[in-house]
């Protein structure tokens, strides 16, 4: 019986609820950041942080579980992160053209 | 094959007047519309020409099947034409004086305007085929197809001078009286298919010896309620009178020459049903004979003169109802046929005069007309005299077998001499009013309210039909000449009895004695009338009993009952409804949901706050609720 708890690493093992809770916080970082801070780029950063928070856990299960899926799966997450701060920054972009914002709370323009 | 085809061309031309003419009417002139309109009519008799000849070399009866209409497991339906004798005399009454009244029509309609010119011309067209198709139907599916399909033709034919109010009314009546009939016939249709799994006549025929008696008198009774609405009989016939709002040649083709006898060949091509249903053919016998003396009755008082003779036409058909309903067949037939030359000369000669004196149709400004319309008045006379049942025109002939094969008919019950003697008490009365009508029109001074001083008789193209219409009225007789003769001979008897049998009783040696009688005091009746509408001799019978003269000028109070009974309470239920039903509900039901969509998203539309850090927090907190409920069902 294999002990999950600990993850190979290097030429050691880790306690995986070392880099599990590392992941958490990385997250909670993450959301607090971009529910409290109000630039929009510190917020593309900031949900960032959570998908790389996201990708720590999948592969850290990945390890544990002797599945490569959740690796797979990490890359596919990189891609779509990528894909997306594409986005996210060519929004800004145009935005910054039109007017100067420093505040996200600026844009709200679609309130109903 | 050559023969199918015929038959099919026979049926299929007229529809293509008729498509011919709704496509192109606007772009031919007249006398394009002259040549498709009644052209195809007298194309469709030289057909029906061609299959009578086979008919008379080969004596067989066809079932031409074209194809398979509809199949779906055991069930068979092929699109089948019958052609018998019988079919083939409809086709030769409906063709021929057919093709003489829309011939007719040429003349009588010419001051319309173009576009109205050749609408008339493909509605007829289109009856035609309607018509064709009916008598030709050799299943029940393509019957009633016709029998809708004259029904529909009608309804737009009394309504075509769609500008007045009481045209549109008359044909909506008729529709809708056509209609009762319409779902009686296909009540029937459904109630022979789950009994015999058959639609074609063949089929059902052939599976009726083993059949239910109950369900055959249900069959019958329903095939009735549809030949009785169709003919204008007791108590759906109020549509006909209305009917004569259509013009004249329509009145003539549609409303007394063949559709109305629609009903009369249903039970002549139905007889083995019949043959069975003893108590739906008598209750047929019954309705034509109390029609018959209704009818006749209510002509008596009418003025327009259109209107005696659609009271006259429903009169008429009661004898033949009362001839097919007492089993004589080929006397009802004999009558349709002659009823169809001398009622169609009637009101294609009452339309020179209504055409002469610029609409008119009350008789009482009409007078003195002999000295002025010559051609048409003895036209007219010879049509009266044939109606009122003189020697030798056909309407004698015709109309003395029926009485006489209803007098004669052998049983344990005086049922059918009872039927005689209202058969015999209508001769009397169809006399009566057709001399009044007759007198009062062309006999006498000129009426000082004519509204044409010096009225000009009609053109030759409405005379000639008019003409033939004569000849054949006064010698068509002579092609059965048994009536109080004993044997005589009976050409049209011979000729459907491939089809509808011999009469299978004999005339009693008595029979002469009525048939006499009949001619004798109908001629006395016909007379007596010049002394009460032109000589004045005699005081106004209605003088006398003031009461059933206002009985019958409200025509027995039929329209009133029908408007207490069935219109008001209908109007009462529609305005209930409406205000119960359509307003709150059927309009509120689809404004409610609109204002409830609008009021729902302008409160949904709080939560649209616009702030990006509202909906992430939406976002995370619905997450952190997912996952705790997740854990939650893990855990227990």
């Amino acid at each position: 019986m294999p002990d999950y708890g600990q993850i190979p690493v290097g030429s050691g093992t880790l306690d995986a609820r070392l880099i599990l809770g590392l992941a958490a916080v990385l997250f909670i970082l993450g959301a607090v950041g971009v529910l409290v801070r109000r630039n929009p780029l510190v917020i593309l950063v900031c949900i960032e942080l959570m998908l790389n928070a996201a990708n720590l856990t999948l592969i850290t299960f990945a390890a544990q579980l002797h599945n490569l899926e959740g690796q797979l799966f990490a890359l596919m997450t990189m891609t779509v992160a990528a894909a997306e701060a594409v986005v996210g920054l060519a929004i800004l972009v145009d935005i910054f053209r039109v007017r100067d914002v420093d505040d996200v709370d600026q844009l709200s323009d679609l309130k109903g | 094959m050559a023969l199918q085809a015929t038959a099919l061309v026979l049926l299929v031309l007229p529809l293509a007047g008729a498509f011919a003419l709704a496509v192109l009417a606007l772009r031919v002139p007249r006398w394009a519309v002259w040549a498709i309109g009644p052209g195809v009519v007298w194309a469709a008799f030289v057909c029906t020409l061609i299959l009578l000849a086979d008919s008379f070399l080969q004596d067989r009866a066809h079932d031409f099947t074209y194809w398979t209409w509809i199949q779906s497991g055991t069930f068979d339906l092929p699109a089948n034409l019958l052609v018998d004798r019988l079919s083939i005399f409809m086709c030769l009454v409906i063709t021929g004086v057919g093709g003489l009244i829309i011939t007719y029509a040429v003349g009588y309609m010419e001051h319309e305007t173009d576009p109205s010119y050749a609408r008339f011309f493909c509605y007829m067209d289109l009856f035609v085929f309607s018509m064709l198709l009916l008598v030709l139907a050799g299943n029940f599916v393509f019957l009633i197809m016709g029998w809708a399909l004259v029904g529909l033709s009608s309804y737009l034919l009394i309504g075509f001078y769609y500008w007045r109010y009481s045209a549109v009314v008359a044909a909506r009546k008729a529709f809708v009286m056509n209609v009762i009939g319409d779902i009686g016939m296909i009540l029937a249709a459904f109630a022979i298919f789950v009994n015999y799994h058959s639609l074609t006549f063949s089929g059902v025929f052939a599976a009726l010896p083993r059949a239910d008696a109950t369900w055959v008198e249900i069959i019958g009774f329903l095939l009735l309620v549809g030949a009785v609405a169709k003919s204008a009989q007791l108590p759906l016939h109020t549509w006909l009178p209305d009917a004569m709002e259509g013009p004249t040649p329509v009145s003539a083709l549609i409303h007394a020459a063949t559709m109305v006898t629609a009903g009369v060949y249903l039970i002549g091509r139905m007889h083995p049903i019949y043959d069975v249903a003893v108590w739906a053919q008598g209750t047929a016998a019954l309705i034509g004979a109390v029609t018959a003396l209704m009818a006749a009755s209510i002509a008596v008082v009418q003025t327009d003169i259109k209107r005696v003779l659609a009271y006259s036409t429903m009169s008429q058909i009661g004898y033949m109802f009362l001839a097919v309903g007492v089993g004589a067949y080929a006397a009802g037939f004999f009558h349709l046929l002659g009823h169809a030359f001398f009622k169609a000369l009637l009101f294609l000669a009452a339309g020179n005069v209504i055409h002469a004196l610029n609409g008119e149709q009350d008789m009482r400004r009409y007078g003195g007309l002999w000295r002025q319309m010559r051609w048409t008045s003895v036209c007219f006379l010879i049509g009266s005299l044939s109606l009122t049942g003189i020697f030798p025109l056909v309407g004698f002939w015709s109309k003395e077998v029926v009485l006489g094969d209803v007098f004669s008919k052998p049983g344990t019950t005086y049922f059918p001499q009872a039927l005689w003697a209202i058969g015999f008490a209508t001769a009397i009365l169809t006399g009566f009013y057709t001399g009044r009508m007759w007198w009062m029109s062309f006999a006498g001074r000129p009426s000082a309210d004519r509204p044409v001083e010096h009225p000009h008789e009609a053109s030759r193209v409405m005379l000639v039909p008019v003409a033939v219409l004569t000849v054949l009225t006064a010698v068509g007789g002579f092609i059965q000449i048994n009536a109080g003769f004993h044997p005589g001979y009976k050409l049209v008897e011979d000729f459907l009895a491939p089809t509808l049998g011999h009469l299978p009783w004999h005339a009693r040696d008595l029979e002469y004695i009525p048939t006499a009688a009949t001619l004798l005091l109908g001629g006395v009746a016909f007379l007596a009338a010049y002394r009460f509408y032109v000589s004045f001799v005699w005081r106004p019978w209605s003088g006398a009993v003031p009461r059933l003269q206002r009985l019958l000028e409200h025509k027995y109070y039929f329209d009133e009952a029908y408007d207490q009974m069935f219109v008001r309470p209908m109007d009462a239920i529609a305005s209930g409804a409406d205000r119960t039903m359509e307003e709150p509900v059927l309009e509120g039901a689809p404004a409610g949901v609109a204002v409830a969509t609008q009021a729902g998203a302008g409160a949904l539309s709080l939560t649209q706050t616009g702030y990006f850090r509202t909906y992430i927090l939406v976002f995370l907190a619905g997450v952190v609720v997912a996952a705790v409920v997740l854990l939650l069902v893990r855990a227990f």
